[in-house]
């Protein structure tokens, strides 16, 4: 009975993935039609314009080159955590390109992942950003560092961690800024580094499901700043936004992963073309496509070439800083996590 | 939804001598093999899940800083609509039901639009039209009126979504009603209103509840249209639904399950405690 509820539940939330999803599962990837092959590629929403519009064409056109098969990649984006349950629940992606290490932790963890992912390049990361505040033309209130965001009467956006694993990269920034001593609270200081991000989300106004919606929002002329990721305001730029954004002095480096999901792609018999996928994203072409939709290559040669578009950060980290994602998931988003309690503090 | 009243309470089909064993079983085995399959497995499921770790649990979940303000925020916002809606869906329903107009029927094929169209695009639709951007959202929000991203929008955005139920309940028992005893209520010089609150209101109170209680149920349950336009800010503005999603995506199953498992039992009571009184009344009455 136990077994029978839990795989019904399981058929419940794999219905709710939304039909787009089997659609792309039911089309077997990898067959051949045509004499063309395929691959599904399950994405997170914000590097979509890189992938889509640089990457894909330009791997299209490198796999021609060297094996003279046309290939054709079929491409799903929605937010982190939900596209890696997907995954999961039985979407059979080939190649996972998430938000964060422990949406790709899960899938390994499922048995999906055999290999270890993190022992490639780069430590499977391939490409970064960082959190900034988007705030409107010209910045008019004058808003500089996350201690800014504090101010009575202004209205912040920033995705609901709950819902976006993307948006957990948000409040990291913050806390870990605080307890680094550069938003305006003592250095190392566990309850002011709280007590910034409860004065911060009393100013919240909307928490939107995803990344992509939140911003969505702040574009449609809603608040005065918005928390989020460089990658998003300078791809929004290109469609032709005017909206600025503010470097905090301290930020995240935000770390993406990929990796190739075992158990689908030895099913759809498309190893070689997933693993040349995967690595082609640490090739010169595909970093420089990254830099181009505003994603930081992690490529030295193409960070070196692109450095005119990033502004530097003064005191850049990593996950590391805070313990890494295992520790965040207790000491920040746990049930006494410092963001669960500004949470509750609020009103 | 007064039909399946009807239903229920109609003559019991018993006289199934003249066909087969077989079809009669067939019949009620599937008929209760899909209402098995559709309801009664996935409740268990839910149930399961939610009373897995002991009531104690299950009280300081739905207790907890977060929960609970939402918990009342989507009663109180369930509350309010039900009110507005068996209020309003009755005036609806006796206007198309009792007036001749110009274009009558196409307005009571518009009734059903909320039911047609995805929910999610309902919120949509609603923030396009009473968003901080929108000229009616601007010139509201320049009085200190703020629909979207607060309650009253998620107030709105319910009334929409459960419109249909209370009107699509009392029609059909209003068309069906005999129209003597209003007539001879009308000739004796009793005023539209004393006909409507002696005559009109006793027949039709059993079909508003009904489509009061679906209202109420499904404003409980509401979710597509509500993450667009409530802002889900905990104990602000997230409501039961979108706490439980919250929680699936942080693989927290057991506090979403605990939070369904409540909504489903303030339904359920519902539904039941409306019943007992119905059949009490409907005992009295006989």
């Amino acid at each position: 009975m136990r077994h029978k509820a839990k795989l019904i539940l399981k058929t419940v939330t794999l219905l709710s993935l939304g039909s787009s999803l089997f659609l792309i599962a039911a089309l077997q990837a990898c067959q051949t039609s045509h004499g063309s092959r395929r691959l599904i590629l399950a994405g997170y929403t914000a590097p979509r314009e890189a992938y889509g519009k640089g990457i894909i064409p330009a791997f299209e056109d490198y796999w021609r080159q060297k094996t003279g098969q046309s290939i054709e990649v079929l491409e799903s984006y929605q937010a982190s955590g939900a596209q890696s349950r997907a995954i999961v629940g039985g979407f059979e992606a080939d190649v996972a390109a998430l938000s964060l290490e422990g949406d790709i932790d899960r899938i390994a963890a499922a048995g999906l992942i055999t290999h270890d992912w993190k022992a490639k390049k780069n430590r499977g990361i391939v490409c970064t950003s960082i959190v900034v505040i988007a705030v409107r033309k010209g910045n008019p209130l004058g808003i500089r560092d996350w201690s800014d965001l504090t101010k009575p009467g202004l209205n912040v956006l920033t995705p609901d961690p709950r819902t976006s694993g993307g948006a957990q990269w948000n409040i990291n920034a913050i806390y870990g800024a605080a307890l680094r001593g550069y938003a305006g609270v003592a250095k190392g200081d566990q309850d002011a580094a709280q007590g910034l991000l409860t004065d911060i989300f009393r100013n919240v106004s909307i928490m939107d499901k995803g990344g992509r919606e939140s911003i969505t929002n702040f574009e449609a002329g809603t608040g005065n700043a918005a928390i989020t990721y460089e990658n998003e305001v300078v791809v929004a730029r290109q469609a032709g936004q005017t909206y600025d954004y503010v470097v905090p002095r301290s930020t995240i480096l935000i770390e993406n992963p990929a990796a190739v999901i075992d158990k689908n792609i030895d099913k759809h018999g498309c190893r070689d073309v997933a693993e040349a996928f995967v690595d082609f994203l640490s090739s010169h072409e595909a970093q420089a496509a990254f830099a181009k939709y505003g994603l930081r290559p992690t490529d030295k040669s193409v960070a070196e070439e692109s450095k005119s578009q990033f502004p530097k950060v003064e005191d850049l980290w990593t996950i590391e800083f805070l313990g890494g994602w295992k520790q965040v998931a207790q000491s920040i988003f746990g049930p006494q996590g410092a963001y669960t309690k500004a949470t509750e503090q609020g009103k | 939804m007064s039909t399946t009243q009807s239903q229920i309470e109609g003559p019991q089909i018993t006289g199934a001598s003249r066909s087969l064993p077989w079809g009669k079983w067939g019949v009620r085995a599937t008929g209760l093999i899909y209402l098995a399959f559709m309801i009664v497995v996935p409740l268990a499921a839910v149930l399961e899940n939610g009373f897995k770790d002991g009531l104690s649990v299950l009280w300081s979940d739905i207790t907890g800083r977060v929960a609970l303000p939402a918990l009342e925020l989507t009663i109180f916002a369930a509350l309010m609509v039900t009110t507005v809606n068996a209020i309003m869906g009755t005036l609806t329903a006796y206007v198309l039901v009792r007036y001749r107009f110009a274009g009558r029927g196409l307005l009571n094929g518009l009734v059903d639009i909320p039911f047609a169209i995805p929910t999610l695009v309902t919120g949509v639709m609603l923030v396009a039209l009473y968003g901080p951007q929108s000229t009616i959202g601007n010139w509201l929000s320049g009085r200190g009126v703020h629909v979207i991203f607060s309650t009253p929008g998620i107030i709105l955005a319910l009334l929409v979504v459960t419109y249909p139920f209370t009107i699509r309940a009392v029609q059909p028992v209003l068309l069906n009603a005999e129209r003597e005893q209003e007539e001879a209520a009308y000739t004796l010089g009793a005023s539209k209103w004393i006909t409507f609150r002696r005559i009109v209101l006793p027949s039709i109170a059993r079909a508003i509840t009904t489509g009061a209680l679906l209202t109420f149920a499904r404003a409980l349950g509401e979710f597509g249209s509500i993450v667009v336009v409530a802002g889900n800010v905990p104990r602000r503005t997230l409501t039961a639904p979108v706490y439980v999603y919250g929680q699936i995506e942080s693989d927290n199953h057991r506090a979403a399950s605990s939070m369904s498992v409540l909504l489903l039992a303030v339904s359920f009571a519902l539904i039941l405690g409306v019943e007992l009184m119905h059949k009490r009344r409907d005992g009295g009455a006989s």
